[in-house]
């Protein structure tokens, strides 16, 4: 295996980022693929609840109302090194945390019931254009990450400006779910379209400036997933590269192979900075801004680790092109790259 | 006399490639021809492709080893089959055989990579019998393609050259010199005895005649580098596996399998230990610009996809009344663009190449004597036989110089990388700019992404086909230099 930079970490993220570690390795290395071509057949539940004991099934919520209360960088860093062997369960993840994380702010207590794994995966419609009317909404999202497995969705409102807060519950009249008729990477976060047509909402709730705190999150979880990524291509790419014998040599000591592994390289040390630098502040354009840079290195790290592997990149059974896949889709939500750069600039004219 | 209109599809061929519609004006006859192949793989598209091109990928990643006939039986109305077989023997291929090969392929990929390759390997599997001059297996192999595809039976064909240990390795002189090769041919009495393994090659479980590279000796590849015709019929010859592919799906990429399977004499293609430069090399010379044709029709379709989608009202606006959106087509216009010019200049240049050889009175001559003699067991040993094939070979090397030849190779290899670098790049600016939404449109774009990434990968990876270009163009290493056999005296 090739080294990476030292994070020089405190102790106590250093325990979390190898314990994190340790799940991913035992509980989801093993089931990739399995999770990738066939996650309907899967027990998501069960290979999540270990995740509960690293904090991540309410990682954001404080520790006084049940949650796991790890704070920005760790949250980050758990998403990295589960999504260095599944990313579509890190997405998950990410998402069903994202989708709680607004309740906290809620008036009523949360019930005991949605700490639990059974209540994973948490569903977060956004983008979704909602209306409430008389305590009922319509509207719909067209594409949300966990809505097929999900029983709880949380939707964020915008009405006049102001954005409140709507949980409600899969299985309420009202709800439709449509699972996505092809989904192309994290699958293991089973995306659908949701419609809701009157549907009766859990809570509603005010909350000024959730949607940006929500924002923020999704783009320093998904920024920390492309890390995660990247690293899975430079791991097996390093592997295969020192193995693969072509034109007289082992092809790591073809130059262009090099290069590309460099710049896998390069491409977590920079997105990790990028990151370590968007926690410790509460500002969005930092953490958009390391959204754009970690997943555009993870779609080309993975693209270049295909390449490296030749034809074999290519076939399901070598692992690489599912990377490729999952990397595409962590570019592709929660908005567009064009759009989070209009949004940037429009913030920072703002202040 | 009028002007005959050229139809819809015909004015839009001219319109994408003005290069044709130039020398058109010089060759009405020929660039029309051309034009009647690209309506044939429009209908084709619009038949059969279009309607199942997404249900077939989807159901392909679940149970690769299906495979969908009608696809193929449907493609010899169209006389898809016979896109490199010679006019002269009732196939397509006339002066335009590259030219024409290609944008059919490019038509055929817009719409669906997978399908669009099903058909197009099975042209790559057909050449290197036509360009060896392998005359002897004309009047019964691809005579029998054609008489088929008229029945409306495809008979298909593959070409081999990868080895599990050696795909680079196989595509350039210099490397084969040192590759690990696994596959070796023995020489026995009255031929050869096979064994050994091919890996992905592109139609394998559906061919019924394979064109096979392998070495007689495995310890000196390159110099005993040799192409077989071989059967599926012949004893010890499997395909045991196909592959579970990103993209491209439904085309199978098979594993082929050879336990003493015994090759008659006969069934050498060219000479023994000319493999490589007057095969593999070739080959390249004529297929990668149409391989870039494969990528820019992937690139295209994804285009016509996307420019729709933008066209679709989203949150009260539509994505192309934005500027943004507007730069970005226009970029994408000059990298289809772009690809298109480049595959079509090194076609053009290939087919002023063949037609030299092909159009030469001496050739034509062969297919003027009776059926009956050609087809003679007589002819055909003659044809065989070291005088026979050395005279084929003559002619063929006499107007088909071996710079030319590398000159071509270098073009087509700088048009293969570019096309397929263009059509990634717009797929992945077209996926990045749609997200992840819930229209039809994303899953077609979604679907091109995972087919055009293969692009860089087969005939050569994109690594590759840019040492040839330097190779050739810069240093000056690599030439072909086909063996000419009168002028070494008899063997
Ligand atoms: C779907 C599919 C269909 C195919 N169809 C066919 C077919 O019909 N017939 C057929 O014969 N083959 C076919 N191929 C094989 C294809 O041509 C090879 O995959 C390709 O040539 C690459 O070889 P490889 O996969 O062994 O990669 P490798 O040669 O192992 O390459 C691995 C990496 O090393 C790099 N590399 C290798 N050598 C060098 C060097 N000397 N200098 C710098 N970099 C180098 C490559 O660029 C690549 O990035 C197909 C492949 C696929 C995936």
């Amino acid at each position: 295996m090739i080294r990476v930079p030292d994070l020089l970490e405190s102790e106590e993220y250093r325990i979390l980022r190898k314990d994190a570690a340790a799940y991913a390795e035992k509980a989801l290395a093993p089931q990739a693929e399995q999770l990738d071509l066939n996650p309907e057949n899967q027990d998501l539940r069960k290979i999540i609840s270990q995740a509960g004991e690293l904090g991540m099934l309410a990682a954001l919520l404080p520790e006084s109302l049940g949650g796991g209360g790890l704070d920005d960088y760790a949250f980050c860093l758990v998403l990295e090194e589960i999504a260095t062997k599944e990313a579509g369960i890190a997405t998950s993840l990410l998402v069903h945390n994202a989708a709680l994380f607004p309740a906290s702010l809620g008036e009523s207590e949360i019930p005991a019931s949605w700490l639990e794994p059974s209540s994973f995966p948490a569903c977060l419609a956004y983008p979704c254009e909602i209306r409430e009317n008389e305590g009922k909404l319509d509207g719909g999202a067209a594409f949300a990450f966990n809505a097929v497995d999900s029983r709880i969705i949380t939707l964020l409102l915008q009405d006049q400006g102001e954005i409140s807060v709507a949980l409600v519950e899969r299985e309420e009249k009202g709800v439709e779910v449509n699972a996505d008729p092809y989904q192309m990477g994290l699958r293991a976060a089973r995306a659908g379209s949701i419609l809701l047509r009157g549907a009766k909402p859990l809570q509603v709730f005010p909350g000024a400036n959730i949607k940006e705190t929500v924002e923020r999150i999704l783009f320093l979880g998904l920024a920390s997933i492309a890390v995660g990524i990247t690293r899975n291509s430079l791991e097996r790419s390093y592997a295969y590269a020192k193995e693969r014998y072509q034109g007289g040599k082992i092809i790591i000591q073809h130059q262009q192979m090099r290069l590309f592994l460099a710049e896998m390289l390069t491409s977590i040390e920079q997105s990790r900075a990028a990151i370590n630098r968007a926690c410790a502040t509460p500002e969005l354009v930092p953490a958009a801004s390391a959204w754009l840079l970690a997943t555009s290195r993870a779609v080309q790290s993975a693209t270049d680790g295909v390449q490296i592997h030749g034809g074999y990149g290519y076939m399901r059974d070598y692992g690489m092109e599912r990377l490729m896949r999952d990397a595409k889709y962590c570019q592709m939500y929660p908005l567009t790259v064009q759009e989070v750069l209009l949004k940037i600039l429009e913030r920072m004219e703002a202040n | 006399m009028f002007r005959k209109e050229p139809s819809e599809i015909g004015k839009r061929v001219l319109k994408d490639s003005p290069i044709l519609a130039a020398l058109r004006e010089h060759d009405r006859e020929g660039i029309d021809g051309i034009i009647r192949l690209v309506e044939g793989c429009d209908e084709y598209n619009r038949r059969v492709a279009l309607p199942r091109a997404l249900e077939l990928d989807q159901r392909m990643e679940r149970e690769p080893e299906y495979f969908d006939w009608v696809i193929m039986r449907e493609a010899c109305r169209y006389r898809i089959f016979s896109l490199a077989i010679p006019e002269s023997l009732g196939g397509m291929a006339g002066k335009y055989m590259v030219t024409g090969m290609a944008l059919a392929v490019e038509e055929l990929c817009s719409a669906c990579g997978g399908i669009g390759l099903a058909l197009a390997a099975h042209s790559l599997g057909v050449s290197p019998l036509v360009a060896s001059g392998a005359m002897a297996h004309w009047e019964t192999v691809l005579r029998e393609i054609v008489e088929e595809e008229k029945k409306g039976n495809p008979v298909v064909m593959a070409y081999a050259i990868t080895e599990p240990s050696a795909g680079t390795d196989v595509e350039e002189p210099e490397f084969l010199q040192v590759a690990k090769i696994g596959m070796e041919a023995k020489k026995v009495n009255g031929g050869y005895l096979l064994n050994g393994r091919k890996c992905f090659i592109s139609g394998g479980s559906e061919a019924k005649y394979f064109t096979v590279t392998a070495a007689t000796d495995r310890r000196r590849p390159l110099e005993t580098w040799t192409t077989f015709l071989v059967e599926r019929e012949m004893p010890g010859f499997s395909t045991p596996r196909v592959e579970l592919k990103m993209g491209q799906r439904a085309c199978h990429a098979a594993e082929l399998n050879f336990e003493d399977v015994f090759v008659p004499q006969s069934h050498v293609l060219g000479f023994e230990g000319d493999g490589m430069a007057n095969g593999i090399l070739i080959i390249m010379a004529a297929s990668r610009g149409p391989v870039g044709a494969i990528a820019t029709g992937i690139a295209r379709g994804a285009y016509q996809h996307f420019l729709s989608w933008t066209k679709t009202v989203r949150g009260g606006k539509r994505p192309i009344d934005q500027e943004r959106i507007q730069m970005a087509l226009a970029d994408m216009q000059a990298l289809i663009q772009e690809s298109r010019g480049l595959y079509l200049a090194h076609s053009l240049c290939g087919d002023a190449l063949f037609r030299r050889a092909f159009t030469h009175p001496l050739f034509k001559s062969a297919f003027l004597l009776p059926r009956k003699l050609r087809t003679s067991r007589a002819y055909s040993a003659f044809l065989n036989s070291y005088y026979g094939k050395s005279m084929v070979n003559a002619i063929f090397r006499r107007f088909i110089r071996d710079e030319d030849i590398t000159d071509m190779l270098s073009k087509a290899s700088l048009a293969k990388f570019t096309c397929a670098d263009n059509s990634m790049e717009l797929i992945s600016r077209a996926l990045e700019l749609m997200g992840v939404n819930d229209s039809p449109e994303r899953l077609w774009v979604e679907k091109c992404y995972r087919d055009a990434k293969l692009t860089q990968i087969y005939e050569g990876t994109n690594q590759l086909n840019r040492l040839v270009v330097y190779n050739v163009e810069i240093a000056g290493t690599l030439k072909i230099e086909v063996p000419r056999p009168f002028k070494r005296g008899v063997r």
